[in-house]
């Protein structure tokens, strides 16, 4: 098979199998769960918009080191964890990879195309929270097209950050066979702790690189108390953090393809 | 003469059934080895005495901190070991994320895993009661969580006295042994009913992993953003770690984090047992209704 | 006629466990039964054709082409898993036209091709159903459906007949004959010896990742010459008859039924004894009521290679 022939079948198999799992991930109730999930900051959001009534120029703030604590922090993380892991480990507890591999499909095609969807689910679920969450908040001034710009900029960073977390739990997944627990482990041990260490510590975090590209920063010796998410950040570049996340994400999803086309999964007995 | 029974190849049996005095032991028994068959079980497992061997190495400090005077200079009052050290060890941030670890690892299929693999009727078709099935399987929790608290609580008790070379510090606090059990106790019966419950959602054990991690850690973090809009301190009851620790901090007679009192968080963590053991209850069934 | 699935000194083993132990094998057009116990190896050999799984020695091609690691070549092959594993949560359509578009029909050709595939397995009615809510034999049937689906030329089946009720499971014996007479390839794994044959007369023995035997089941059981077939004919004088057999140099035991009306005859020459036997029941004047062969099935010839 030429090289050419070879793209393209990856080209086939990936998209295939996009279109069979987006329909499949869609219809799972555990998918369900996950979009109520996210409806939490949006519920929050109406909160704020009711308790900081005429307190506009603090909304930014509560939104980006409150709301957005929650979105980068845990929700995309959470849902990459379990969608990440699922890529592998769902075929091989549910048994059906032998429908997948028997097919004319290559495997790095399974993989990518099953990345795919997940992410694009989880990009749905993510934006369509962020998007309720960040516009109750900001009701007041959706003339500005500032506002907008913003919006895109976060929608932005966590569509990164659902792309580079799901491609290292694709890794993990691809790699172990309970990769779940390691999983948690790096998403809220890990990077939970190192991104709070000075200088180039925090930078092997993914979520330094994420914080990194926020358009919201505090005044600095400003009265804010709630600093938690940019708290001891010090920032990379957006053009350094842009590439260093999809080179993560383009990285991991390659070595995840070449594992799975490498390796053998056997069922449990 | 007739022939008996027994000579026909047939002997009927003449004993009584054996009550068991603790039927649920066999459940527990398979939970706690089936844990210990997983390969990285045994790594948290071991990792969630590291804090144990930290405070450990404090109270040597303690007793020895003339030796140690240039590490420690002006720390004194960190190393003055009183309750609230025992109490710092059982109610810290990292025990809790071991404790949650460890459990997650042993506890996340111990209903799912049954009803996944339609076992249930199994187990019902034996002499064992639903609350046998129940207890065992809580047994399975009780052990890890007691195991990584009230044990090294105690040890570390022990080394203390051992330490001081006197019996002044048990002296002075009679009530500390008491105490340990006590919160220890309180982590058993919170999180048997916790894994259980989420346990029993769903028969996909690595679904139940996240749950199990995802509601505990959540629960923190929307106390920290409900507190960061509201500056509420009865906010923290939303948090299972809060209310952990306000219950700790009580039951050893200690400052409370939270300005709240303690009861409120014990009627929280009761009322969460409740709701548990009721959704438990519905769960557990012998036969499986497919729809 | 040439091989389409050929096996060269193929072994495979999970750690420290053998599961298929240098196994040399040809299999041609037809239906051929792979027949072995539980964890014989069965599995782990259709596995291996499929391409799920690598050879740790030897190799396996299907129509001259390795297995692994080959996606074109599934293109050709399908296989119904023997595990009752599923997509729980889409309806037997669903499935059927999913892993349809994945094998790369478009969408109407893989609503047709879906479409009469469950009418074949005769689940066009509960097509709208979930699976999670199909019985066992439903389940088994889609699982069929979706291996026969896209028209394959070779069509491998890991225990298709277990779970299905007596009707079903005749008709999925009819239809897997008929693939024979289409000039396809079937390779079809069962534990159930009476199965296997109502499938095929051509059979691959298997026990603890071995092939102990292969070919048509005479043919095998003329391999067994330790093992005697035992023929037992009930007529109206079967002394009078067993005294025709006495100098027949093809019976090895004549023995008497208790009931006094049937003869049994052990011999290692079955056909040759058959041969004989009518002019035999002429020369007596006997009438014969019965003529069985309780062991000449499957179940007697796997007892014997294996030892039981």
């Amino acid at each position: 098979m030429t090289a050419k022939q070879s793209i393209a079948a990856f080209g086939a198999s990936a998209s295939q199998v996009f279109a069979f799992y987006f329909i499949l991930g869609r219809k799972s109730a555990k998918t369900r769960v996950f979009a109520l999930l996210g409806l939490v900051p949006v519920v929050l959001a109406v909160v704020v918009r009711i308790v900081m009534r005429g307190r506009a120029e603090d909304v930014m703030a509560v939104f980006t080191e409150i709301l957005m604590v929650l979105f980068l922090q845990f929700y995309i993380v959470i849902l990459s964890l379990f969608f990440g892991t699922s890529i592998v480990a769902e075929e091989i507890e549910g048994r059906t990879l032998p429908y997948l591999i028997t097919r004319p499909l290559t495997k790095p095609g399974i993989i990518v195309g099953k990345f795919g969807a997940y992410a694009l689910l989880m990009a749905l679920m993510v934006t369509v929270n962020l998007a309720l969450s960040y516009f109750i908040m900001n009701g007041y001034r959706l003339g500005e097209a500032s506002l907008y710009l913003t919006f895109l900029r976060y929608a932005g960073v966590l569509g990164l950050g659902v792309l580079a977390y799901t491609a290292f739990f694709v890794f993990l997944g691809a790699v172990l066979k309970r990769a779940i627990l390691v999983g948690l482990v790096f998403g809220f041990g890990w990077e939970n702790v190192i991104q709070y260490f000075p200088g180039s510590t925090q930078k092997f975090s993914l979520v330094h690189y994420l914080k990194s590209l926020l358009p919201y920063r505090p005044a600095p010796g400003g009265k804010s108390t709630l600093s938690l998410l940019l708290f001891r950040l010090e920032p990379t570049t957006p053009a350094v953090s842009i590439l260093t996340l999809a080179a993560v994400t383009a990285v991991l999803l390659a070595l995840a393809c070449w594992i799975f086309r490498a390796k053998e999964y056997l069922f449990e007995e | 003469m007739a022939a008996t029974v027994r000579a026909k190849g047939y002997a009927h049996w003449d004993g009584r059934p054996v009550d068991r005095r603790f039927p649920w032991w066999p459940i527990t028994r398979m939970g706690i080895q089936l844990a210990f068959r997983k390969k990285r079980f045994k790594l948290a497992f071991a990792m969630s005495f590291a804090p144990a061997f930290v405070f450990l190495a404090g109270l040597y400090i303690s007793e020895r901190l003339e030796d140690f005077q240039a590490f420690f200079r002006g720390s004194d009052r960190l190393l003055n070991i009183t309750p609230d050290y025992f109490k710092i060890y059982l109610t810290n941030d990292s025990l809790h994320f071991l404790i949650v670890l460890v459990l997650a690892f042993a506890g996340a299929g111990l209903v799912a895993d049954d009803l996944k693999h339609n076992s249930l009727q199994l187990y019902f078709a034996r002499p064992l009661r639903k609350k046998d099935y129940l207890l065992g399987k809580m047994s399975v929790v009780a052990f890890f969580v007691l195991i990584v608290t009230a044990l090294p609580g105690l040890v570390l008790l022990l080394f203390k006295l051992v330490f001081a070379g006197s019996f002044k510090f048990f002296l002075d606090y009679p009530w500390l042994p008491l105490s340990i059990l006590g919160y220890a106790a309180l982590l058993t019966v919170f999180f048997a009913f916790y894994i259980l419950l989420l346990s029993s959602l769903s028969k996909n054990s690595r679904y139940v992993t996240i749950l199990v991690f995802m509601t505990f850690f959540f629960s923190s973090i929307l106390h920290g953003i409900l507190y960061g809009i509201f500056r509420l301190p009865a906010l923290a009851l939303v948090s299972i770690p809060a209310n952990l620790q306000q219950t700790g901090a009580s039951l050893f007679g200690q400052k409370l984090p939270h300005a709240f009192p303690a009861v409120w968080s014990f009627l929280v963590l009761a009322a969460a047992c409740a709701v548990s053991g009721l959704v438990i209850n519905r769960k557990i069934r012998s036969v499986e209704v497919v729809k | 006629m040439s091989a389409v699935i050929r096996a060269e000194n193929l072994s495979k083993w999970y750690g420290n466990v053998l599961g298929l132990s240098e196994v040399t094998l040809e299999i041609e057009n037809g239906v051929t039964g792979l027949l072995g116990p539980n964890g014989a190896g069965k599995s782990t050999f259709m596995k291996l054709v499929t391409g799920q799984m690598k050879p740790n020695i030897g190799s396996v091609t299907v129509g001259g082409r390795r297995a692994w690691n080959d996606p074109a070549l599934f293109a050709k092959i399908g296989f119904c898993p023997e595990p009752d594993a599923f997509y729980e949560d889409v309806t037997g359509w669903e499935f059927l036209t999913g892993l349809l578009r994945l094998q790369g029909f478009c969408r109407a050709e893989a609503a047709e091709r879906a479409a009469r595939a469950l009418d074949i397995v005769d689940l066009a009615k509960d097509k709208d159903r979930l699976i999670r809510g199909y019985s066992r034999g439903m389940r088994q049937r889609v699982k069929f459906a979706q291996a026969i689906a896209h028209d394959p030329e070779i069509i491998v089946l890991d225990e298709p007949l277990s779970g299905l009720d007596p009707l079903s499971k005749r008709k999925l014996i009819k239809l897997i004959k008929d693939f024979r007479s289409e000039g396809r390839t079937v390779l079809v794994s069962s534990h159930v010896l009476p199965e296997i044959e109502a499938l095929t007369s051509r059979i691959v023995l298997i026990h603890q990742g071995k092939i102990l035997a292969q070919g048509d089941i005479p043919y095998v059981r003329e391999l067994i010459e330790a093992h005697p077939h035992v023929i037992s004919i009930r007529s109206s004088d079967p002394r009078r008859l067993a005294a025709g057999f006495i100098g027949d140099a093809a019976v090895r035991k004549l023995t008497f039924d208790p009931d006094g009306k049937t003869l049994v005859i052990e011999t290692h020459k079955r056909d040759a004894f058959f041969g004989r036997l009518t002019g035999a029941v002429l020369e007596a004047g006997v009438l014969v009521d019965e003529i069985t062969s309780p062991d000449d099935n499957l179940q007697a010839v796997f007892d014997y290679l294996v030892g039981k």
